[in-house]
């Protein structure tokens, strides 16, 4: 198990290497799928060291998920490489999570400009602050929706 | 028609005229309307508008893919004379294709009130008779009957061009047998 | 929540008086009912006649698909998941069913994953094909709109034979596919593709080699590869700045580890190059298409799967006819996703559009931002 997954396993250790006691957990949940979690507060620096030193040149998405039996919501930015051939496969899931109550973290546009308008749904779907954010504004409920953030876990709809 | 003036205003010869003139147009305009509704002209008036039904260059949702494709090459619907060309006021027919938001919503009924008359709607797809697939959803608007009066509704998800050809004849058949000054 | 809301302007008269303030710029909406804007609003302000800024105003068609995926069992989902890129459904569908078999642990057979990317191909040229039409249009060339109409109806026919339905098939689920190639379909696949492959010459002729094309596209809408790559573009936008990023290459799924075929790209990063790129894979689609019907081994075409979402999370991804097309799916156990988050490749492409009509003329704002191919309703979801 441990040969074909050769690759993940480098990846993490450099990131433990380089930020031993910050990184709450890794996991490696299948072939170029790995996994780390770290507090919002280290959340920038790990981002600009694995776009600098490791090559993960752009976000495919960023997700919100909302934990509410846990009190807390999980924001997770999958990551990939374009540059570096042999890690376009590779997805990797950098995960924070924020108490549910006073949801509060840095905001990544700086790192990786393409997260923009993903951090914009989730502030509008959850209501996460991102600091630092441009334009943390609503982007498709504007008209829409006016009530609390739809797609917290306690908001029901009818057939529901 | 006839205004009333009250006794203390001053009899104006030009207000008079007016006045009088209002009431002579008012009373050729009920007869123009008696004349066109009973008559031949009826037919005539409503087959002009039967054969250049203008839609509005709007898209509302999926639906617009099969209204795309019915104005192409196979399904041609420029044969029935509907061809999306002119501005808001050049049009008679507004498409509501697919899902309705509640910010489409908004903007629809705006375009609605500034097109001219007459005007007809036509609700194609499930999610514009009912809200359809997405019916739970916490942003749309369940059916374009709840802000516009609809005049043909198109089941399916998505109709195929083939009833969108169907509801157009039928829109045809409605205006053919209504009177022309129906809706103003 | 603390941050004040800025209500968005929704007429031009009220977005003037807001920009009045600033420097001296016209702000106007070029908004959903306009010949040249489908579902979506992009607010421009205009210096004169040059694009200072241009922010797209997208919602029109939002749905809130991933709260309904949270309602319904997951196999209801399949057809709610097809409806925002309706003209190519079956990658959408392709990406949800990745994730959940990954999650599921179930392999389908291999002659179900022939019948899966014969699908897909087929639907990115339908998909292209649209966006052709609908570019031909835009800009005025009516003939370019009816053509490409035309032969798109010519795969619709062949879609509609194996799946029985024009455009939202519904065909791929957790274990298989729905339905196996009815009889005389392997022929008439390789008479249509080898006619198309004809009509592609023919639309170089009457538009791509049309001096009144080539005019109002090359040069036009400029998005530079590093922008590109860090904005996260993905799909034929990316492949028009020289990127050579495609999914079927790189993370192979469903059939293509063993088709032959190549990976258009192009370096000149203009709006001609995106589109073209696109031409050039309709060509490579036909190829594949032909390969598909002449290779495909005998066999099942479905595995049992259960209606359950067993716990776990799974990122599964398809490359659809716009880019990368991606369902990040969290289950819990039953038979609804816990969390399925949605990421369609418009909606990656959203951020490029500023970039690329910064500086141009509001003239050249639909050929710019068509190249792009940014389909509203995908973005939405």
């Amino acid at each position: 198990m441990s040969l074909p997954l050769a690759r993940e396993d480098g990846i993490i250790q450099k990131i433990n290497g380089q930020f031993s006691n910050n990184i709450k957990q890794t996991r490696i949940i299948r072939r170029s799928r790995p996994e780390i979690t770290v507090g919002p507060e280290k959340i920038r620096e790990v981002a600009t060291f694995l776009r600098n030193e490791l090559g993960f040149d752009h976000a495919n998405g960023v997700s919100g998920v909302d934990y509410n039996r846990e009190g807390r919501f999980e924001i997770v930015y999958h990551i990939s490489s374009m540059d570096k051939k042999d890690l376009r496969d590779l997805v990797l899931a950098l995960k924070e999570s924020t108490p549910r109550t006073a949801p509060k973290v840095p905001s990544l546009v700086s790192v990786w400009p393409g997260v923009e308008n993903f951090e914009r749904e989730t502030f509008e779907m959850f209501g996460i602050l991102f600091e630092g954010h441009p334009h943390l504004e609503k982007l498709f409920l504007t008209d829409n929706w006016d009530g609390p953030p739809p797609l917290r876990k306690d908001i029901r709809f009818p057939t529901d | 028609m006839s205004a009333q003036k009250p006794a203390q205003q001053d009899e104006d010869p030009l207000e008079m005229l007016a006045g009088g003139i209002s009431v002579w147009v008012g009373k050729l305009n009920e007869i123009v309307r008696r004349v066109v509704d009973d008559t031949p002209i009826r037919n005539i008036i409503n087959w002009g508008r039967i054969y250049s039904m203008w839609p509005v260059n709007i898209t509302t949702a999926c639906c617009s893919a099969e209204f795309g494709a019915a104005s192409g090459a196979r399904h041609d619907l420029e044969r029935f004379g509907v061809l999306p060309l002119g501005s808001l006021r050049q049009s008679d027919l507004i498409v509501v294709e697919g899902t309705i938001t509640k910010k489409m919503a908004k903007r629809l009924r705006m375009i609605y009130d500034q097109m001219a008359v007459p005007r007809y709607v036509i609700a194609m797809g499930d999610c514009a008779i009912s809200g359809g697939l997405f019916h739970d959803s916490y942003s749309i608007v369940n059916g374009a009957h709840e802000f516009l009066p609809v005049d043909v509704y198109v089941p399916g998800c998505p109709p195929r061009p083939e009833a969108l050809e169907q509801a157009i004849i039928m829109l045809q058949e409605k205006i053919r047998h209504s009177k022309v000054y129906s809706q103003g | 929540m603390t941050v004040p809301e800025k209500p968005l302007p929704v007429v031009a008269m009220e977005a003037a008086q807001a920009a009045q303030s600033g420097p001296q710029t016209l702000t106007v909406s070029v908004g959903p009912q306009h010949s040249g804007s489908g579902h979506m609003r992009l607010i421009v302000e205009l210096d004169g006649d040059v694009i200072v800024n241009a922010s797209p105003d997208p919602g029109y068609v939002h749905r809130g698909i991933e709260k309904i995926c949270e309602l319904r069992n997951i196999i209801k989902n399949i057809p709610v998941i097809e409806r925002p890129a309706i003209i190519d459904s079956s990658n959408l569908n392709h990406a949800y069913i990745n994730a959940i078999e990954e999650l599921q642990g179930v392999d389908p057979p291999i002659r179900a994953k022939y019948l899966r990317s014969l699908l897909n191909e087929m639907n990115r040229i339908m998909s292209h094909l649209y966006w052709l039409s609908i570019f031909g249009v835009f800009l005025g060339h009516t003939t370019m709109f009816m053509w490409p109409l035309g032969d798109r109806e010519l795969f619709i026919d062949l879609a509609e034979q194996l799946t029985g339905a024009r455009i939202t098939h519904s065909y791929i689920v957790p274990g298989g596919v729905r339905r196996d190639l009815p009889p005389g379909f392997a022929e008439e696949a390789v008479k249509r593709t080898e006619y198309f492959e004809k009509r592609l010459g023919e639309y170089d002729k009457i538009f791509f080699n049309n001096p009144l094309f080539t005019s109002r596209s090359k040069g036009v809408g400029i998005l530079p590869r590093q922008d590109a790559i860090a904005l996260g573009c993905t799909g034929p936008t990316l492949r028009g700045s020289g990127v050579d990023v495609d999914l079927r290459k790189d993370e192979p799924y469903g059939a293509y580890a063993k088709l032959d075929f190549d990976v258009p790209t192009r370096k000149e990063c203009d709006s001609y190059s995106r589109a073209y790129v696109r031409m050039d894979e309709m060509r490579e689609s036909c190829k594949l298409i032909r390969q598909i019907v002449k290779d495909i081994p005998a066999g099942p075409i479905r595995r049992k799967a259960p209606i359950v979402l067993p716990r776990g999370e799974a990122y599964g991804r398809v490359e659809s006819a716009r880019g990368e097309c991606s369902f990040y799916l969290i289950g819990e156990g039953g038979d609804k996703p816990y969390r399925a988050r949605f990421i369609t490749g418009s909606y990656r492409n959203m951020a490029a559009i500023p970039v690329l009509l910064r500086g141009g003329h509001l003239a050249d704002m639909p050929t710019a931002w068509w190249s792009v191919d940014y389909w509203p309703v995908e973005a939405d979801r």
